[in-house]
């Protein structure tokens, strides 16, 4: 039986050498674990400010700047790399897992450890990888003109970094901290580049005269400095270049949308067989697979953009390269590749009412490409994580748990009237809601903010949860 | 359905035992894209503290050669 190869073994002589946190030995108290996350939480901040020392130059096109938001990474500071690597290698995981091309048996304890090791070793391969791959290819300048010596630090100090992250994602995971460190850093990194766009010091001067960055300090000094008042709240609202309050209302719209979404949802009632009278509600919400379906999909897409822009910068002459997608620098001057052709060009967002005018099409592919991908990988997710109606009624038969007025056998037919259709129409409304946010010029951008707003409204269920049960211990 | 009413009325009873668990995972699927398990591994064992000093003195050596190199060139000038 287990005389057949196994990829998973291969694992086992680097097993020893991972750093891992240990289990929590005692029940840590909320203020504790709120202690924790704000302390790693602090030194991701700190670590996402400091530039990476060695590096000479970070000006010109970002072929990374679609997938920031996902990976929580910052150009040109430690954080270069982000939550890439565990990001990468979990979802390679999961596949590989969920492909059956790792076969793992989820009852014992050493194949767990095993996937659980071996996970850890494909980020840490996963974040020397990258971090060779970015020196070598001249993104923080000639390897020739920055030295072996400067090089080698680069190297080591992104190694680092992704070390650290995976200690800290590993240290909240261990039951120290709230939620999982991947979460917190999205999460952190939107509300900061929020917090930023509304409220930033930084003056512009934009030709005429200069302006604050931040959409409510310049709504304040365009208020206070105009001596034309409609003037200058038009000008508050609608200016092009930088954000205005138009986008922080809308940002805070989406907020407020996407909350009353999340309250949406399906009780079955289900009865313990254990304790007689025992009575709860299985809730199977709308966003069945939360933000899942935005990751993958972004994902997706960041990674087209990656390899369509590089494809492009080598090969733009071949007729399939351009197919793929035509890349021309924007007109904004900062160098940033925009898509102008191609398949990139129609799976990429719209940027304005006139763009849809002009090319119709590309909007209607735009979003026909949104909904049905949304829906897909939300489909997809719930069969690969385990928890799909199978998983669901395995895991309710294994809690003695059956459902009210159904009979045992019908559990899994009864569930599954409902979360494949949760999972497939949850996907498509987060997906509408990622196309209006970005539509409506929501700061940061769609996925972001849809991400941002899923993972705080898990945090506060996890906050409610944690009050909740230090209540009840203290009543009994 | 007759037994919806007395369940409704035993319903409010706090959160005790399996019922509260279940409901707790429900709809759990985002949280897993990391961890498939939470158990201990046989791995290089640290504490919290342990990675907490790492990261500072991570970003206390990324500070330093920052120091270093500005004092550096300082001195050449």
């Amino acid at each position: 039986m287990s005389s057949n190869f196994r990829l998973l073994n291969l694992v086992k002589p680097f097993l020893p050498f991972l750093p891992e946190v240990k289990q929590a030995d005692r029940k840590i108290p909320f203020r504790e674990k709120v202690l924790y996350t704000t302390v790693a939480l602090f030194v991701f901040l700190v670590c996402s400010q400091l530039p990476l020392y060695g590096i000479s130059n970070t000006s010109g096109a970002d072929p990374l700047y679609w997938a920031r938001v996902i990976m929580a990474s910052n150009r040109g500071t430690t954080m270069e790399l982000g939550i890439s690597p565990i990001i990468t290698s979990g979802l390679v995981m999961q596949l590989l897992t969920g492909s059956k091309i790792i076969d793992v048996d989820h009852s014992l304890k050493e194949d767990r450890a095993l996937l659980d090791g071996a996970q850890k070793l494909l980020g840490i391969l996963i974040t020397i990888g990258e971090a060779v791959a970015y020196v070598a290819s001249g993104i923080y300048g000639d390897v020739r003109d920055m030295g072996m010596g400067n090089a080698f630090l680069i190297v080591l100090q992104l190694f680092m970094a992704g070390l650290i992250v995976i200690c800290l994602d590993d240290l909240l995971q261990k039951g120290y901290g709230l939620g999982s460190g991947i979460s917190l850093f999205i999460a952190t990194n939107q509300c900061e580049s929020i917090i930023w766009k509304a409220f930033s010091p930084t003056t512009i001067n934009s030709g005429r005269g200069t302006e604050f960055e931040g959409a409510v300090i310049a709504l304040f000094h365009l208020l206070l400095t105009r001596t034309d008042k409609v003037r200058a709240l038009k000008e508050a609202f609608y200016r092009q270049n930088l954000p205005n309050i138009t986008n922080l209302m809308s940002t805070v719209l989406i907020f407020l949308g996407v909350i009353y979404f999340q309250g949406f949802r399906v009780d079955l009632p289900v009865r313990s067989k254990r304790n007689r009278g025992m009575v709860s509600n299985y809730p199977i919400k709308l966003f069945y697979t939360s933000n899942m379906p935005i990751i993958l999909q972004s994902a997706l897409v960041s990674n087209m953009y990656f390899i369509s822009q590089l494809l492009y910068k080598r090969y733009g002459g071949n007729f399939l390269v351009q197919l793929l997608g035509r890349w021309q620098e924007s007109s904004e001057g900062s160098g940033q590749l925009m898509p102008v052709g191609g398949l990139v060009y129609y799976i990429s967002p719209p940027t304005s009412l006139a763009d849809i005018a002009a090319n119709p099409l590309h909007a209607v592919f735009y979003l026909t490409f949104m909904l049905s991908a949304c829906a897909l990988f939300s489909k997809t997710w719930i069969e690969v994580s385990g928890s799909s109606a199978r998983d669901v009624a395995k895991q309710l038969k294994q809690q003695q748990m059956f459902m009210t007025g159904h009979r045992e056998s019908s559990l899994q037919r009864e569930l599954n009237r409902y979360i494949p259709t949760a999972a497939a129409f949850g996907g498509m409304c987060i997906g509408m809601l990622t196309i209006i946010a970005d539509f409506m010029g929501a700061i940061g951008s769609g996925t972001g903010i849809l991400l941002a707003v899923t993972i705080i409204y898990q945090y506060f269920e996890t906050f409610e949860k944690e009050r909740a049960a230090e209540m009840g211990g203290f009543a009994f | 359905m007759s037994g919806r009413p007395s369940a409704g009325g035993l319903r409010k009873r706090p959160g005790t035992g399996s019922g509260s668990n279940i409901a707790a995972k429900g709809g759990a699927a985002n949280s897993s894209i990391l961890k498939f398990y939470t158990d201990d591994s046989p791995g290089l064992k640290i504490t919290p503290v342990v990675v907490l000093v790492m990261s500072v003195c991570f970003i206390g050596f990324v500070t330093i050669l920052h120091a270093m190199s500005k004092i550096y060139q300082y001195k050449m000038s």
